[in-house]
C-alpha cells in the first residue's frame, strides 16, 4: 500500500497522482514506492498525474523527469498529464527539461496513447 | 501594456475556431505586439484544454511581417502546448515569410508549417495518434 | 472568500515548509493585484525557486522574503524580495548565465526566474548574503 503517493490501476496500467508540496523529504519514498508498484504489477505504461501539484518549479520539473526516466528503466511506458496552460508557459520560460517526456491532455487520452502504442509492431 | 477592458475585449473576439474533432486553429492577423500576441496564445492554449484539441494550427496568413519577438512567441506557445499533449502546425506561410524566416536565422525546430490552412489541416489529421478513432455520443 | 492581502507580507525562510507561506503570500497578492492566472504562475513559480535557494544554499537557510503590494501609473503589481545572510555568489554574471541554471543540483536557477517576471535585480556580495528583488505587473 503506498502512503506517499496515490496509485490506482487501470487494466495494464497505473495512474500515479502527484499531489500538493514534494520536499526533499518525501520525494525519495515517492520514488520508492512508484518505481516498486510499476515493478510489482508489471505495469505497461504509467500515466503521472501532475494537476495536482501546487507548483512546479525546476526542482519539481527534475523530481518528475527522474520519475519518468526510473519508470522507463523498467521497461514501462509513461506519459505525463495534467499540465494546465500557465504551468506549461512557465515551464518553458523556465528552459527546464521534459522535452523527451510524453504528454497528454487528458488521463481518457493518455490512456488511449498508451494503449495505442501497444498496438504498433515492435521496431 | 494594454487595459483590462482592452484585454477583455481581445479576448473575446480572438477566434480560435475548433476546424475538426481534435484540431482547432487561431488566425493571427495584424501587427501583433507582445501583450497582445500573449493573451491570443493564452488563449489558444485554454481551447486546447477546454476541447481536449490534440492539434493546434497556428495561421499566420495575416501578419505582414513575422520578426524574432513574433518567432519566439509562436515557438513558446508551441512548446507549451506540446507539454500540455498538442501537437502544432504553423499554416500560411508565404514566400516573403519563409525569406523572412530564414534570413532572421530563426530555428522553428520540430515545427512543422504548410503555406495554407487547408495543407495544415490535412497535415494534422494524418499525424496518428489514437484519438483520431471518431467518439461517438458527446 | 479569502480576506484581502495585507500590504506587505513578511516571510522568514528557515524550513521547507516556509517555501508554502512564500507560495501562498505571493498568490493572495498576485490575485490581489489582478494578475493573469499565467502571470501569477510565473511569479509564484520564480518567488518558489528564489526562496528554495535560500533554504537551500543560504547559510542554515536563514533568510526571508517580503512580498508587497505595487502601483504605478495606475497599474498594479507586486513586488517581492528575497533576501539572505548566506556566503554571497561569488560569480553573479556567471550565475545570471544561461546553463548555469540546470547544471544538477548547484544551479540557482536565477536566469529562469529572470525569465518568470517584468522586473528583477540581484546583488550579492561574498561574505554578506544576497538579495534579489523581482516584480510582476498585471495587465
Amino acid at each position: 500500500m503506498t502512503e506517499r503517493v496515490p496509485i490506482m490501476r487501470m487494466g495494464d496500467n497505473l495512474i500515479v497522482m502527484l499531489q500538493g508540496d514534494l520536499e526533499d523529504g518525501t520525494v525519495e519514498q515517492i520514488e520508492r514506492e512508484v518505481t516498486r508498484e510499476v515493478a510489482r504489477t508489471q505495469a505497461r505504461g504509467a500515466l503521472i498525474d501532475v494537476s495536482g501539484l501546487s507548483v512546479v518549479d525546476s526542482f519539481v520539473a527534475r523530481i518528475i523527469s527522474r520519475i519518468v526516466a526510473m519508470i522507463r528503466l523498467l521497461g514501462s511506458d509513461a506519459t505525463i498529464v495534467g499540465i494546465q496552460p500557465a504551468v506549461a508557459l512557465t515551464l518553458v520560460e523556465l528552459g527546464v527539461p521534459l522535452k523527451h517526456v510524453a504528454t497528454a491532455l487528458s488521463a481518457e487520452q493518455g490512456m488511449a496513447r498508451l494503449q495505442g502504442r501497444r498496438r504498433e509492431p515492435a521496431r | 501594456m494594454i487595459t483590462e477592458q482592452a484585454e477583455q475585449l481581445l479576448e473575446l473576439t480572438t477566434p480560435v475556431v475548433k476546424l475538426w474533432e481534435g484540431v482547432v486553429a487561431v488566425p493571427l492577423i495584424g501587427t501583433l505586439d507582445s501583450a497582445r500576441t500573449q493573451v491570443v496564445m493564452e488563449k489558444l492554449l485554454q481551447t486546447l484544454v477546454d476541447t481536449g484539441s490534440e492539434h493546434a494550427i497556428i495561421d499566420i496568413t495575416g501578419v505582414p511581417a513575422v520578426d524574432t519577438e513574433v518567432a519566439q512567441h509562436l515557438l513558446k506557445t508551441v512548446e507549451a502546448a506540446r507539454l500540455m499533449g498538442a501537437v502544432s502546425v504553423l499554416s500560411g506561410v508565404r514566400p516573403e515569410t519563409a525569406q523572412a524566416i530564414v534570413h532572421l536565422g530563426i530555428d522553428l525546430g520540430s515545427l512543422r508549417s504548410r503555406s495554407n490552412l487547408k495543407e495544415a489541416l490535412q497535415l494534422a489529421l494524418s499525424i496518428v495518434g489514437a484519438t483520431t478513432v471518431a467518439v461517438s455520443g458527446d | 472568500m479569502s480576506l484581502p492581502a495585507e500590504e506587505t507580507q513578511v516571510v522568514p525562510i528557515a524550513a521547507e515548509a516556509d517555501l508554502l507561506r512564500v507560495r501562498s503570500a505571493l498568490r493572495a497578492e498576485a490575485q490581489d493585484a489582478g494578475l493573469s492566472l499565467t502571470a501569477a504562475t510565473k511569479l509564484v513559480t520564480a518567488g518558489s525557486e528564489l526562496a528554495r535557494n535560500i533554504f537551500r544554499y543560504a547559510t542554515h537557510g536563514q533568510g526571508v522574503a517580503t512580498i508587497e503590494r505595487a502601483e504605478h501609473n495606475g497599474r498594479r503589481g507586486v513586488r517581492a524580495t528575497f533576501k539572505d545572510t548566506g556566503p554571497g555568489i561569488a560569480n553573479l554574471d556567471e550565475a545570471m548565465r544561461d546553463g548555469f541554471s540546470t547544471a544538477g543540483s548547484l544551479g540557482l536557477g536565477l536566469p529562469g526566474s529572470r525569465r518568470l517576471v517584468d522586473e528583477f535585480s540581484i546583488d550579492s556580495h561574498v561574505g554578506s548574503g544576497t538579495t534579489v528583488m523581482i516584480m510582476q505587473w498585471g495587465r
